[in-house]
């Protein structure tokens, strides 16, 4: 079966909030409003780094990462079990999406998600220009909205905009449970984690650290799996896909960790740096 | 770490802070909806069951929102 994932190289990614941008555009994602942020980990506040500058001759220490952070879309959604009327679900693709004329606001999933991957539209959403932007319609007043890894575009045969405008290459979309696609086999070679894997949500998301990937040049916006042809990637990485139809192996189970009874953490609900 | 900017990839001691500001004004039950969360979590980890997580709360959600459409109903689970 289908189960759709991201891996984000942060090794690769240069912050350039290229990702964040074409997600608000695509989606029409309302003015003061994020469903893609690049957070930084390093200095006290975001987009500075941790350590200082070199000094008398000696090596500096400044160090600082990006963490482009959205919908993990979680194998075992915590937003998708507390919900009450059924609003927000888990599509057989393995996209956790919402179903916005179910959902009365009830923001049980946005407390539930330990990502702070979901906004709430307090107010009648506004968009630049007006009529809004990208191809999907707007949400009302009173929703929760998030990321859909673009299931919009994704149902077309497409890869989410986040991938397609990414100038750094750093972000691979795919099939988690085709062992040939190109995201299982960076999560094969590279070393990667997930966010907060101590809580078992088992997100769709990986991040890659440590050792820089080739990166995966789009050869177009379509999802690998809808390329006839791939053209093959010659650097010896050997990431793109030769039999698109393959089988798929097993994804991964989610970790059975305890944590202490009132220790479950949010990944923080401000905002990335700059304005809309 | 403890700058709202960062992602925190540890557990947070304000988590119950955090959670009453995002259920803060809320028209539906803010202590269920933290008690919920808190428990989907359990059960995301495995220290809880789906069915456990359903039986636990469907009553107090059915008289909080007159329905209780969540999807860890157990098989056979009656409703009323
Ligand atoms: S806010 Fe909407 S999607 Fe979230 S739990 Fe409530 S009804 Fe479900
Ligand atoms: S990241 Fe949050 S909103 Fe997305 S699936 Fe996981 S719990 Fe739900």
């Amino acid at each position: 079966m289908t189960n759709y994932g991201l891996v984000i190289d942060q090794e690769r990614c240069i912050g350039c909030q290229a990702c964040a941008v074409s997600c608000k555009q695509e989606n029409n994602v309302p003015m003061g409003q994020y469903w893609n942020r690049v957070l930084t980990e390093g200095g006290d506040k975001i987009d500075t780094p941790a350590g200082g500058y070199p000094e008398d001759g000696q090596e500096g220490s400044l160090d600082m990462k990006y963490q482009p952070t959205a919908c993990q879309h979680c194998e075992n959604a915590p937003c998708v079990k507390v919900c009450p009327v059924n609003a927000t679900y888990t599509r057989d693709d393995g996209i956790v999406e919402i179903d916005y004329d179910k959902c009365i606001g009830c923001r049980y999933c946005m407390a539930a998600c330990p990502y702070n991957a979901r906004v709430f539209n307090w107010d009648e959403p506004e968009h630049m220009p007006e009529e809004g932007t990208g191809d999907v319609s707007a949400r009302p007043q009173g929703v929760v909205e998030k990321c859909t890894f673009c299931s919009h575009r994704v149902d077309e045969g497409l890869d989410p905009a986040c991938v397609v405008n990414c100038p750094a290459d750093a972000r691979i979309f795919g099939d988690l449970d085709e062992e040939t696609s190109t995201v299982s086999k960076y999560i094969d070679k590279y070393e990667t984690n997930q966010l907060l894997e101590d809580r078992g949500t088992n997100p769709k998301t990986h991040y890659i650290r440590g050792e820089m990937s080739p990166g995966r040049p789009q050869t177009s916006d379509k999802l690998e799996s809808e390329l006839d042809d791939v053209t093959p990637f010659s650097d010896g990485a050997d990431d793109v896909p030769s039999d698109p139809d393959g089988s798929g192996g097993d994804g991964a189970s989610g970790g059975h960790h305890s944590i202490d009874d009132d220790a479950v953490p949010h990944v923080p609900s401000v905002k990335s740096g700059g304005a809309d | 770490m403890d700058d709202p900017q960062q992602p925190k990839l540890t557990p947070l001691p304000e988590w119950e802070a955090e959670t009453a500001r995002i259920l803060d004004g809320v028209d539906y039950d803010a202590d269920l909806g933290m008690r919920m969360a808190r428990d989907a979590i359990r059960v995301s980890n495995g220290e809880m069951t789906d069915a456990e997580f359903h039986e636990k709360y469907h009553e107090e959600v059915l008289a909080e929102f007159g329905e209780d459409e969540r999807p860890t109903k157990p098989e056979g689970f009656e409703d009323e």
